[in-house]
């Protein structure tokens, strides 16, 4: 019964048609001092709006079996993010002006909350927001971040502060290599739950699918 | 003892008293507990509610932007604007670090330990999963909508809301024991409708009336707000709404009335004092008198009750001018008769006592009017009169040893008293008529039927109020089903029919929402009927059948797979109230004296459509604190006329036993009777509403113009003109301390003015004309 909504325009982007990736990290010869790490957030900062394909990957406690799911990420300039599933079925979940926004179409299901205080499905897309927009003083605030290069790969890992353990942060791992052609977000819950992320710039043709205001008066109900 | 050790005894013992009544004095602001009755259940039911129900603590906090300013508008140039929505999360994050703030959230989510209280639910979900388990247990056990079921629970495991579900399923894999609050989760999505975001619920930890606390609550909450929206640019404002902004308005009203007719009072019975005898140093010992006898009333009343109530404090201030008349009456004589105040006051003391009885009996039937602050008053006035008489009586004279009297002559008095005295005939022959007609009126007589309009007036408050709640779902703090029973099992059964009825009155439009006790709080018998129905679904076909849907649905049949048989005990009314729940059902589970009281909460309803749809239904009944306010006006007004005839009997006993003539008994009375027939005449001509308060101050103007028949009839100076005087200038006092009370804005205040001035000055002026002048 699932539909599969995949734009058309994806499967002939070429790789060197993508405009710019999520993260830019410089990766370093296994080490990374505050200097490259400054340079490396600060190259992942992200203002202005963006698209990405992301293809996903949870790993649940209660699950046999692994989940998958793929659609677009929208990022504002004004810090709102839309993530739109379109596979298996469609599922909005975005923030917006501090809220939390989820609408499953499928389960008749909305669900309308503060940021902070959705509990861990909020912090998780608290995060994930820090990671797309590049808000790197947040993830500073929370996060003990480690580069690690090995070859053309790099890997960014982000430990939550042993301070902050009781709060059920989760570890998070940004990979990719050189070439910047795309990334894996890897977020592992206190739990033992997972979720991987590889995601990669949106093309212009895939731009022009999706609106971002839209999706979010859809999440609303507006 | 000589005079000048009763002056030294008097001037060391004054300061001493007042400070011991200082020291011991606590004073109650609560109005409630001033006016409502806690003689009965419902009453005592009301004034709890009043004073510490959940809903009653509760703020509603509205953030809106503000109408921006061109200044606001260049200072906050090229800047992003904050929304109300990261606004008001800042603002919650603020409020809740208040000591005074027991919770703050957003209204259109519930708060995390409210989550964490229906996780704590999942072991006992074969036992509370419907209200109505013979009907929805064939859905909800329908084997062939298990595979839906578990792409269901798949989704929610992926939501938003997984890790919640999650714990859930562990002990619940069906989330049969969420089926019971979707009515909760359904509360919270009207009002997300309702909302912008910036609106917030704020419970306070004091009682609602705590105004003290609440006041400082207040301003902290303005403050926090204040700084958050200075750095936000001034872009917002904010409203608030709830019972404890109006009872911080209130208390403020009442304060300022107490100050307000203290001063006034004090002052103006100053002045008339002043007028009549031309002597500060006679002023300044009879204030000392005064202050004196307001002490002691002060102290007897703080002995007897554990709080003095701050309007007993400014009704007890006008007492001022009553207990003046004692002294008053001696000086004019003194003054007139070039007499000695200890000769004076020796010739009047019969009728000072009398006098000061009289007066009494008619304070002490207000007492037993019902009203547990007039209660309060009755011992006040008992032992502030008992002390002006018996300083009056022994230590004035002392006190006014150097001072020198000269008594005002008062133009007209001795005019009037001649003109009746003249045309008797004639004005009594009009007096009579004017009785009868009187008397003819008396059946237009309006009562006042609505006890919210002897509240402060607060329109603006209200106004900002119903503004404030229409960002809200509708659930009324003073409306109610009330569920009565013996003990925890009946009161929860009657609880759920209730509930069984409420929804069928929902779904019919009668109410538009309302707030049970399902499946917070359960009783056993429908808990055994819901393991009956759960365990005659849970067979081994319909295991396997789940077991399928979950392999379908790529969840984990090893983990949620088994159906676990029914816990074998019921969940317990104590353990839930032993457990966080207790605070999330605290304004529902009433404390009564006995027995168990439970309270469904509505949202907008029909009353009479409600209480015919709860018909029937046993130990369930509507429960409206308008209503029981009203009820109670009509209770007090019944007993303030009873008051009224047991007071002037009582006065009538007392004055046959000094007097042991009928005849003079009759007369002394019948000034302030006819007056008060003329002015429940005039008020029914008016078209006044008349309460208990109208009848009580009337009661009051009755107890002091006896007085006047009294000293009129004794005329123990043999001059009338000197006596008619005294009464004038005691009058005048009166009127000065009870007039006083007129500038009050609680409308207690000006409705006692007005019975009491108008009583008096009637008694007065009729004196004359019904009793014939005494032979000097």
């Amino acid at each position: 019964m699932h539909r599969h909504e995949r734009p058309q325009g994806i499967q002939g982007v070429t790789i060197k048609r993508m405009l710019f990736l999520l993260l830019a990290v410089v990766p370093v010869l296994g080490w990374a001092d505050d200097a490259v790490l400054s340079e490396l957030l600060t190259r992942i900062r992200q203002t202005s709006q963006a698209q990405f394909h992301y293809d996903e990957t949870r790993l649940l406690e209660l699950a046999d079996k692994p989940w998958h799911g793929q659609g677009y990420m929208l990022s504002g300039a004004d810090g709102s993010l839309v993530k739109l599933q379109l596979q298996p079925a469609r599922v909005i979940m975005a923030i917006a002006e501090q809220r939390m926004l989820y609408w499953d179409p499928q389960q008749n299901q909305r669900h309308s909350a503060a940021l902070d205080s959705a509990g861990p499905a909020g912090e998780q897309i608290k995060v994930f927001r820090s990671i797309l927009q590049g808000r790197t003083e947040e993830l500073q605030l929370n996060y003990a971040i480690a580069a690690e290069k090995q070859g053309p790969q790099w890997t960014l890992r982000l430990t939550p502060k042993p301070e902050l353990s009781g709060d059920d942060l989760p570890s998070i791992e940004i990979s990719g290599d050189d070439k910047d052609e795309q990334r894996r977000i890897l977020i592992k819950q206190s739990d033992g739950e997972s979720t991987e992320y590889r995601i990669q710039k949106a093309t212009a043709a895939q731009q022009q699918d999706y609106s971002l205001p839209r999706l979010l008066r859809e999440a609303s109900g507006e | 003892m000589s005079f000048v050790w009763r002056k030294r005894w008097f001037v060391l013992l004054f300061p001493l008293f007042l400070a011991i009544t200082f020291w011991h004095i606590k004073v109650e602001t609560d109005l409630n507990a001033f006016f409502t009755a806690t003689d009965d259940e419902d009453s005592r039911l009301l004034a709890g509610l009043l004073k510490s129900g959940e809903l009653s603590r509760r703020y509603l906090i509205i953030v809106e932007k503000s109408e921006p300013t061109k200044a606001a508008g260049d200072g906050n140039a090229g800047e992003n604007p904050i929304s109300i929505a990261i606004f008001s999360n800042r603002l919650v994050n603020q409020l809740a670090k208040l000591d005074d703030v027991e919770q703050v959230w957003p209204a259109d989510q519930p708060p995390r330990d409210w989550v964490d209280a229906v996780a704590s639910y999942a072991p006992y979900h074969a036992r509370l999963f419907s209200l109505n388990p013979d009907q929805d247990a064939p859905e909800l056990f329908n084997p062939t909508k298990l595979e839906t079921k578990a792409e269901g629970l798949k989704q929610a495991l992926l939501s938003p809301q997984g890790g919640f579900v999650k714990t859930v399923a562990k002990q619940d894999p069906l989330l049969l024991s969420l089926n019971g609050f979707k009515a909760l989760q359904g509360q919270f999505q009207q009002q997300a409708k309702l909302g912008s975001g910036g609106a917030l619920i704020l419970q306070s930890r004091p009682a609602a009336l705590d105004s003290e606390a609440q006041t400082r609550l207040q301003a902290a909450i303005r403050a926090d707000f204040a700084a958050l929206n200075a750095a936000a640019g001034g872009a917002f404002k904010l409203s608030m709404a709830g019972v404890p902004v109006f009872s911080v308005a209130a208390q403020s009203e009442i304060s300022q009335d107490v100050t307000l007719v203290s001063v006034v009072s004090s002052l103006a019975v100053g002045l008339v004092f002043l007028f009549l005898f031309h002597s500060f140093s006679a002023l300044h010992w009879v204030m000392m008198v005064q202050g004196a006898s307001f002490v002691l009333g002060t102290l007897a009343t703080a002995l007897v009750f554990p709080q003095v109530h701050s309007l007993t404090l400014a009704l007890g201030a006008s007492l001022i001018g009553i207990s003046s008349d004692y002294p008053i009456h001696v000086m004019v004589h003194c003054a007139k008769h070039r007499n000695t105040p200890l000769s004076a006051v020796r010739l009047l003391w019969p009728s000072l006592l009398m006098g000061g009885l009289t007066t009494v009996i008619g304070y002490g039937a207000l007492g037993f009017t019902g009203f547990p602050g007039f209660e309060q008053i009755a011992v006040f006035a008992l032992a502030s009169i008992a002390a002006s008489l018996g300083l009056t009586r022994w230590v004035l004279p002392a006190l006014l040893t150097h001072s020198a009297l000269h008594s005002a002559h008062l133009p007209g008095i001795a005019a009037w008293v001649d003109f009746c005295g003249k045309h008797r005939k004639v004005l009594l022959g009009l007096f009579a008529a004017t009785l009868v007609m009187a008397g003819l009126c008396l059946p237009q007589l309006r009562w006042m039927d609505d006890m919210q309009k002897l509240a402060v007036d607060m329109d603006v408050l209200k106004q900002q109020d119903t503004a404030v709640r229409s960002h809200f779902s509708s659930i009324e703090p003073g409306r109610f089903v009330l569920i009565q029973a013996d003990d925890w099992e009946t009161a929860l059964q009657r609880a759920e029919a209730a509930e069984r009825r409420l929804k069928a009155l929902q779904q019919a439009g009668v109410v538009s929402e309302y707030h049970g006790l399902f499946p917070w709080l359960v009783s056993a018998q429908l808990q055994a009927e819901n393991a009956k129905f759960y365990q005659g679904s849970i067979n081994p076909a319909f295991q396997q059948a789940w077991q399928a849907g979950l392999a379908k649905a790529g969840l984990s049949v090893e983990k949620l797979g088994t159906l676990l048989p029914a816990v074998d005990e019921p969940l317990q009314p104590a353990k839930v109230m032993d457990s966080p729940v207790k605070h999330i059902l605290s304004g529902q589970i009433v404390t009564g004296q006995t027995g168990v009281m439970l309270s469904l909460w509505l949202g907008e309803h029909d009353p009479d459509k409600l209480i015919a749809g709860l018909a029937g239904l046993e130990g369930t009944r509507y429960f409206s604190q308008k209503d029981q306010l009203d009820h109670l006006a009509g209770k007090y007004r019944d007993r303030s006329l009873v008051m009224l005839g047991i007071g002037i009997g009582v006065m009538a006993l007392f004055i046959w036993l000094q007097q042991r003539d009928m005849r003079k008994v009759l007369l002394t009375l019948l000034p302030s009777l006819a007056s008060v027939l003329f002015i429940f005449a005039t008020w029914a001509l008016m078209g006044e509403e008349v309460s208990f308060l109208h009848v009580i101050g009337l009661l009051l103007s009755v107890s002091l113009c006896v007085d006047y028949g009294i000293f009129f009839i004794d005329n123990r100076g043999k001059d009338a003109d000197v006596t008619y005087h005294a009464i004038a200038s005691s009058t005048l006092t009166t009127i000065a301390s009870f007039g006083a009370l007129g500038l009050g804005k609680t409308p207690t205040l000006p409705i006692l003015a007005l019975s009491v001035s108008l009583g008096v000055t009637l008694g007065f002026l009729l004196c004359p004309l019904l009793i014939q002048k005494p032979k000097n």
